[in-house]
């Protein structure tokens, strides 16, 4: 494409008072030799607009510059359709946070243009990345209440769904349940599992595999190709997105000695107790007597560091439901129910306040020991929190241990996937599919599958019917954005992808091993094969690849190392130290805007230069900057670790783990180790970000001005 | 005997106090709203909302739970459930709407029909305030206080009338107390013939 | 999908962003209805979500990204549906717009906001401090564009703005408008608010300057709040050395909301967070009946409450008293697993007031079923008007985000079926 640069600037909102804008524009017209560059004091209404519209029809221009205020504003106004643009922030960067005509004032603007420029210089228009023989399916693993609701939420949505199931028949879980408990929580209701079996035989959309398990899958979203064995045969099929909804397991009640399971005949759990109450009477084990006297232990290895750590939510309802179970065959039977909170959350209330009516005694403490008589009766020693007292409960006929819930995701075997970071979905601590929480719950961290139901939480049905609909959405809207070439979340509508200059690649495995969301797999010699649809567009593998191949269209090393190369370096007598502050576009550019908006005084020996993570920024750009007398060279991005909040989950911890290699670099140039810092910054910082900032500078402006200044 | 023993707390030496529900039965039974007693979680709202909280050996939560855990005899002896002065603020603030006003009256009750005596303080206060409705079908303050003073025996008597001096002369000041004695209301005999009617139910009569 | 019809969604907060982006990114076009002169709804009043204690505006930024990428996203603000008719895949929607007396043109240069002569009540911080009548309702706004609170502006006889807005940005006479829309399904995400405290009287709110409610709390801590952030007291801005949060403030209680709100036991905690990081010698109280950390987020509860100068105490809380001279509270309950009586004296109380569903108050004007509290019915068989978020259950920001995209499928099925 043959470039035609037109630059505007607005001298509006203070811009023209702050700036001497002939000095600007001759920025753009002498060193960037722009054959259009305009001025307007209002750029943003009709008339200025209008002015850039025309220059796009009738002159030709194709390259736009737009100087004037933050792109997060007035995005909508400064939009000419299918042309290279970049807006370079002057306002809340420069005019509302640095004093009016001064000379450092001056030269923030004017380099903040020349990166803007330089930026689009090395820019080309985005082609979109284009896969074929792309699927629409939609593929389901697991067959369970959350399953079927995810296919049958897809399929009426109009898409294709396989549905695979290892058991026999549908319905996981539920084929053991005897009733639901659900809204409006007034009473229990029947489990109705036929009719949902029938719901997603009927619906001509879904193809189900039962008794069939996930050999493999390779590719990425829209192009996978899942292998299904069924009765010893294989089949290949390609599906656009993945849902995995295998549930989960109870927790290993073996575990559970001290409570009496495994050694006394009437312990059982919540589970057994819902396969008694599904086939019948409730019973002794021990004698097949009908049991009268029932108490429930909750949190059975739940809230339990030595077990699961974690609440599993759904317990205290799911007692509540069996105490009911009780009282239904005998309303004089005696129920307890030993717990440490009862846990009915919204309007589940009602649940709770039923089994009271209906007489359950709840009891606040915890088991101290159990015993059994010769007649096979338990006897249960407790502290009572609110008797304040150790009790005793006698002659129990049954004694129910409410166990938690373990994600099948523990087990990576269900999905199999071929890709280089290993065949599962990463979890967390507890064994859970890791996602984006809290505000992107479904984003787990490999594109185009999501997961559903209580393999991502514990959660009882009714929220589970909404949390599988709710991943249904996410794959077809997957398969939808994989369709036209843009990348899914965040960085959804982005038609730009990283590009593999392979000829230079020196198998050094950073990128397959460094991508955030396993996109890239490896041959056997080593060499990336990049699974673009996979691709987040966060440029993780860009920053990571020290053979600087991998390019964005309008994103690469080239182009942020010639940015840096445009700002102007004064000479170390001039006492102007420049530091770059490489910062991370969603959380510290925002922030950096709020200073703005609240007119905090920013220094103006700053250049900031907005990466899309701080997972992207390749150690050359700081190597060059102080290589061309840059003092310093500061990255601002998100949290790390447990509780990270990076959107690309491991960019701000790549970059500080890069960082610590920096030293050598620094050794090499004989430069000292301060030059280069990292800082984790928060949108809501605006306040803190100017101390940030000045400290880092005062600590810069103790060493002595970089000696390759004019080099 | 088979146990196990919990790992954290281990057993506390011996059995505790045997868990039975056959004094909340009881209660539900033969206790007026006893049953209500079944939806209280324990939130302790009612204790602390009792202006005669610092007299209680039992809080109405500690009873309810006491009740649950079948402690018969330390509820139907207790003096909390003979205290209660029908203020209402307990029933009033109560989450689950347990009528602890109309419980620990059914219990008071219950707990003399079942041979518990209250305190003697408290026993001839009720019997001095009975016998003042009774007569007068309203209270008449300077009278209830003379009687209930003067129960105690003369030379007490005047002690207590002296000590409460204060609170008459305030009471009289803030127009609370009459200084003439009250007349009975109107028709006064036909609520001793409900009274008595209660009574005969065993709903009734002097605690 | 170009010849499907639109998807409504009433109500710009978590629950309503999320439908309508997660819907517009798969290809629908979507409209948002929001009654707030911005986006963003409660969670923009929020200091941090727990439990990772991380600022909302970060996950915002994000959707208003998303939002502003997408060209299928539409957004009336300071809007609301009057009138629904018609039927599944087919609904007429009446809908009416209050002056904002700035249009679009507003650079968000403020100079409206200098000045301005009136100040008004700031509702973003729960009148907890003023703004101008001419105002950004808070410095992350989206859209970014002032507003006028045309009740208190004094309109053309000033019109001083009018005479600094080198934009022509400023109507005041602009005048409300009605809109008319064809949709083929609409999401109900018109939220929640907060029980109102003043029905709990004996907790003294409204009567007692120093009994606040939690989601005053998250702006008086809140770095662009009231007090930019320091926990200062109403009755004396008196930085706060004792404070205590009572639990189930109106929640789990027949006499007010009967269900359970969720969410408040988690909020309490982050607040105690709140009041021991700005104040390392502070002191705080929880109050409650049953703590409900509900799966991972039982990690947060075992955290917080390792905190020495933080006491759990399972009591519900009967009475606040005030001290006159000091504005101290005076707190009095039942320590139910002691069985002694609390009777202690704080700085200040965070009453953990419940979610109230939206419709509590103002009901779909279409035919909606809802549950005894007044949330609406998940109800499957209930097609083309759908709840999302907390308009069905107390839920925190995860559970909204869950329940918000299940409801964008089922809207977008209801598009599709016809």
């Amino acid at each position: 494409m043959d470039k035609k640069l037109g630059v505007y600037i607005c001298t509006g909102c203070g811009i023209g008072e702050s700036l001497d804008i002939d000095a600007l524009k001759k920025v753009a017209s002498k060193e960037f030799k722009a054959p259009v560059c305009k001025t307007h004091s209002w750029l943003c209404g009709t008339e200025g607009v209008e002015m850039i519209k025309a220059d796009v029809a009738g002159d030709g221009v194709n390259t736009l510059s737009i100087v004037a205020c933050s792109p997060r504003v007035k995005y909508d106004v400064f939009d000419f359709g299918p042309v290279l643009m970049d807006r370079v922030n002057i306002r809340e960067q420069v005019a509302w946070v640095l004093p009016a005509g001064d000379e450092d004032t001056q030269m923030m603007a004017e380099d903040n243009m020349r990166m803007g420029l330089v930026k689009l210089n090395k820019s080309t228009p985005p082609e979109p990345y284009q896969a074929e023989n792309l699927s629409k399916t939609v593929l389901v693993v697991g067959g369970g209440f959350a399953g079927m609701n995810a296919a049958v939420g897809a399929a009426q949505a109009g898409y294709p769904v396989l549905l695979v199931e290892k058991e026999a028949n549908l319905g996981g879980f539920m084929n053991k349940m005897n009733k639901r408990i659900r809204p409006p929580y007034k009473e229990l209701k029947p489990v109705d599992l036929e009719d949902q079996i029938k719901k997603v035989e009927a619906e001509p959309n879904i193809k189900i595999f039962t008794s069939a398990q996930i050999e493999k899958i390779a590719g990425g979203p829209g192009v996978f190709d899942v292998t299904i064995s069924q009765n010893g045969s294989s089949t290949t099929e390609r599906v656009g997105s993945v849902i995995q909804a295998t549930g989960w397991k109870p927790y290993d009640a073996n575990k559970l000695e001290h409570l009496g399971y495994g050694k006394f005949p009437n312990v059982i759990t919540n589970v057994q107790m819902e396969e008694m109450a599904k086939n019948g009477k409730i019973t002794r084990p021990s004698d097949g007597k009908e049991a009268k006297n029932v108490l429930f232990i909750q949190c059975a290895g739940s809230r339990d560091e030595n077990h699961l750590a974690y609440c599993s939510s759904v317990c205290c309802l799911v007692s509540l439901k069996q105490a009911t179970y009780v009282k239904e065959q005998d309303p004089e039977a005696a129920v307890y129910i030993l717990y440490k909170d009862i846990r009915t959350p919204h309007q589940s209330e009602d649940f709770y306040r039923k089994v009271q009516k209906d007489g359950g005694i709840f009891i606040r403490g915890e088991l101290n020991a159990i015993s059994e008589d010769g007649n096979k009766n338990l006897s249960v020693e407790a502290s009572d929190a609110l008797l304040n007292e150790t009790i005793q409960l006698e002659e129990l006929d049954l004694v129910v241990l409410a166990v938690g819930m373990v994600p099948t995701s523990i087990d990576e075997t269900a999905l199999n996937l071929d890709y280089r970071q290993g065949p599962g979905l990463p979890v967390n601590k507890y064994g859970f599919p890791d996602s984006n929480f809290i505000c992107f719950p479904y984003e787990t961290q490999r594109t185009g599958i999501y997961t559903a139901g209580c393999v991502r939480s514990p959660m009882e049905t009714a929220i589970c019917a909404e949390d599988a609909t709710g991943a249904a959405l996410k794959t077809i809207q997957c398969i939808e954005s994989t369709a036209i070439g843009s990348s899914t979340f965040p960085r959804s509508g982005d038609m730009t992808y990283p590009e593999f200059m392979m000829s230079r690649c020196t198998q050094c495995k950073r990128c397959t091993e460094e991508c955030p969301f396993g996109a890239i797999n490896e041959d056997e010699k080593a060499n990336p094969l990049p699974n673009l649809t996979r691709c987040r567009r966060c440029g993780t593998c860009m920053g990571a690849c020290p053979e600087r191949i991998i390019s964005f269209k309008n994103y690469s090393v080239d182009m942020i190392g010639s940015m840096i190369k445009g700002i102007e370096v004064p000479d170390a007598d001039d006492e102007k130290p420049r530091v770059i502050a490489l910062i991370c576009e969603n959380d510290a550019y925002p922030a950096l805007d709020m200073a703005g908006i609240n007119r905090i005084p920013i220094d103006p020996f700053y250049r900031f230069i907005s990466v899309r993570c701080l997972g992207s920024v390749n150690l050359v750009w700081i190597a060059d900057a102080l290589a061309k007398g840059i003092d310093g060279v500061i990255l601002l991005g998100c949290r790390k670790g447990d509780d990270y909040q990076c959107h690309f989950i491991k960019g701000s911890e790549l970059a500080n783990t890069r960082m610590e290699k920096i030293s050598e670099t620094l050794g090499r140039l004989a430069l000292e180790p301060e030059r280069v810092r990292v800082e984790e910054i928060s949108i809501n910082d605006y306040d803190r970000l100017p101390v940030i900032l000045n400290d880092f500078m005062a600590r810069i402006k103790e060493l002595e001005p970089n000696p390759y200044k004019g080099f | 005997m088979d146990q196990v023993v919990g790992p954290k707390y281990g057993s506390r030496g011996g059995a505790g106090k045997a868990y039975n529900q056959s004094f909340a039965r009881e209660v539900y039974r033969n206790v007026d709203s006893g049953e209500e007693i079944k939806m209280c979680m324990q939130c302790g709202v009612c204790a602390a909302s009792c202006p005669l909280k610092e007299k209680m050996d039992f809080s109405p939560r500690k009873i309810f739970t006491l009740i649950r855990a079948g402690q018969r005899e330390k509820v139907l002896s207790s003096q909390a459930i003979m205290l209660c002065t029908s203020c209402y603020s307990c029933k009033v603030r109560c989450p689950r709407k347990v009528p602890v006003v109309d419980v620990m009256h059914g219990l008071a009750h219950y707990a003399l029909r079942q041979g518990y005596k209250p305190r003697a303080e408290t026993a001839l206060f009720g019997q001095k305030f009975w016998g003042n409705i009774y007569r007068l079908g309203r209270i008449d303050e300077k009278d209830v206080a003379l009687r209930y003073f003067l129960g105690h025996g003369l030379g007490q008597g005047i002690k207590l009338m002296m000590e409460n001096k204060n609170m008459g002369i305030g009471m009289l000041w803030y127009k609370r107390m009459k200084i003439l004695p009250e007349r009975p209301i109107k028709n006064v005999k036909s609520l001793r013939k409900m009274l008595d009617k209660a009574k005969a139910m065993g709903k009734g009569g002097a605690v | 999908m170009g010849d499907k019809k639109s998807i409504l969604i009433v109500g710009g907060g978590m629950s309503g962003l999320t439908s309508a982006i997660e819907a517009a990114e798969v290809g629908f076009d979507v409209v948002i209805v929001e009654k707030n002169p911005y986006l963003g709804g409660r969670v923009a009043q929020l200091y941090q979500y727990f439990p990772k204690l991380c600022p909302p505006n970060c996950g915002l930024e994000i959707n208003f990204k998303r939002t502003k990428s997408s060209p299928r996203i539409s957004f009336y603000t300071l809007a609301e549906v009057e009138q629904i008719s018609g039927e599944e895949g087919n609904y007429q929607v009446t809908i009416k717009t209050k002056p904002r007396f700035i249009n679009d043109q507003c650079t968000g240069c403020n100079k409206c906001a200098e000045v301005c002569p009136v100040e008004r009540s700031n509702d973003f911080n729960y009148g907890l401090d003023k703004t101008k009548a001419a105002y950004l309702p808070y410095a992350m706004a989206f859209p970014m564009q002032y507003v006028i609170d045309g009740s208190v502006c004094h309109g053309k006889a000033c019109a001083k703005c009018v005479e600094v807005c080198n934009y022509q940005a400023i109507d005041l006479e602009m005048q409300p408008e009605t809109i008319t829309l064809n949709v083929g399904a609409i999401v109900w995400a018109a939220g929640w608010n907060p029980y109102d405290a003043v029905k709990l009287e004996n907790y003294g709110f409204g009567q007692y300057a120093n009994v606040i409610t939690n989601v005053m709390m998250e702006r008086l801590c809140a770095d662009n709040g009231p007090t930019q952030g320091k926990i200062l007291r109403p009755s004396d801005q008196k930085e706060v050395e004792k404070v205590a949060f009572i639990q189930c403030a109106g929640s789990r209680d027949e006499n007010h909301l009967a269900y359970c709100s969720g969410i408040c036991c988690l909020a309490s905690l982050k607040q105690s967070t709140y009041v021991r990081e700005k104040n390392p010698n502070a002191q705080a109280f929880i109050y409650f009946i049953d703590i409900r950390a509900q799966g991972k987020l039982e990690d947060f509860f075992v955290k917080v409450k390792q905190d020495e100068k933080l006491s759990l105490v399972k009591s519900k809380i009967a009475l606040i008293t005030e001290d006159p001279a000091t504005k101290n509270l005076i707190l009095e309950g039942e320590d139910t697993q002691s069985g002694e009586r609390i009777r202690e004296t704080v700085d200040m109380v965070v009453l953990a007031t419940g979610m109230e569903p939206a419709t509590a108050t103002v009901k779909v004007p279409a035919e909606v079923a809802y549950d005894d509290y007044g949330f609406i019915v998940s109800d499957q068989d209930q097609k083309g008007i759908y709840g999302a978020g907390c308009i069905k259950r107390p839920a925190d920001v995860a559970g909204v985000v869950q329940d918000a995209t299940g409801a964008a499928l089922r809207a977008i099925q209801s598009v599709v079926r016809r």
